[in-house]
């Protein structure tokens, strides 16, 4: 089984050199000559005002949030699928019903409205 | 085998490596990152034991979905960090009876339970399907837990709606059937403008 997943692993170890080496090959190779107002931060011309980071609307989480519950349900698919032809109807009634469970989640965001962004 | 035992070793270390610098990094983004790279050796690591479907669902779902939400709500929010700092003397007695209680509690564990003395995995079976062996316990004999999943799920939606649901009053926005809706009558009206008769 594992040879499958020998493919994967020459392109995790090319990955990791196509991004390693430009990097090494730029920091070794080119000329450094720093000083104080190279290092210093660049924002359009100012000193920065503040900092990066903003109170921001619990929203996005929201969102976030309701993608990572429907991705789990997927999740519990790719088995299911796999197996669909030793577990017989009871498999099949079984995902029916978590289906439908989280159907009436799915039914509830959408009327409540917590897919729309006014 | 020598190359299994070797990848092992690597992943492994690796693993221990980002772990360590995820608790240890001060900026929060980097431990979030370096939280990405051990779930990756994690998966890894799975993969190694046969266990693919694991391995790729960690991928999928902790660093596809769960750390971009960390990454994301991390990078976003406004946290302070010499303010969180601050009580960090006063807090410290309490930190530490809770980090001892939680070795306790894992010593126990390990001692007294099979879970320390697990054989070591024999060589993985050239049919082996994690799969599908996977999918045949889940659906037959773990019914029960199975849908208890899905309720489990749906009260996250739930919770996660009523908790950050708001409404805010005011915003002008488009309702798209409404305008789809209207007919000429309702917004044009002709009025008769003749000047009455002396």
């Amino acid at each position: 089984m594992l040879n499958h997943y020998l493919p994967v692993l020459i392109f995790i170890v090319v990955a990791l050199v196509v991004g390693v080496v430009p990097l090494l090959m730029g920091a070794s190779l080119g000329p450094h000559k720093p000083d104080s107002e190279k290092l210093s931060p660049y924002e359009c011309g100012f000193e920065a005002f503040e900092d990066a980071r903003v109170k921001f609307d619990v929203r996005y989480y929201l969102v976030a949030i309701l993608f990572i519950l429907f991705d789990l349900e997927i999740a519990f698919l790719f088995p299911w699928a796999v197996v669909f032809d030793q577990i017989g109807m009871m498999g099949f009634l079984a995902m029916m019903i978590f289906l439908a469970i989280l159907v009436v989640g799915f039914i509830y965001e959408w009327k409540k409205g917590a897919l729309e962004w006014e | 085998m020598i190359i299994t035992t070797i990848l092992f070793y690597l992943f492994s270390a690796i693993l221990l490596g980002s772990a360590t610098a995820v608790i240890t990094a001060r900026n929060p983004v980097y431990a979030s990152l370096f939280l990405v790279l051990a779930f990756f050796n994690a998966a890894a690591l799975f993969i190694l034991l046969g266990a693919e479907f694991l391995g790729l669902i960690l991928i999928l779902v902790y660093v596809g979905a769960v750390m971009v939400l960390f990454l994301f709500v991390v990078m976003m929010l406004d946290i302070n960090l010499t303010r969180l700092k601050e009580g960090f003397l006063s807090y410290l007695p309490l930190g530490l009876a809770i980090a001892i209680l939680g070795v306790l509690e894992l010593a126990v564990v390990f001692w007294t339970s099979p879970l320390g003395h697990i054989p070591a995995p024999g060589p993985i079976p050239a049919n082996a399907d994690n799969t599908r062996a996977l999918g045949v316990l889940l659906y037959t004999h773990y019914l029960y837990p199975f849908e208890i999943a899905a309720v489990i799920l749906l009260v996250a939606i739930i919770a996660a709606i009523a908790l950050t649901l708001r409404r805010r009053q005011g915003t002008k926005t488009q309702s798209i059937d409404a305008q789809m809706a209207v007919r000429a009558k309702d917004r044009i009206s002709l009025v008769n403008l003749r000047r009455p008769e002396q």
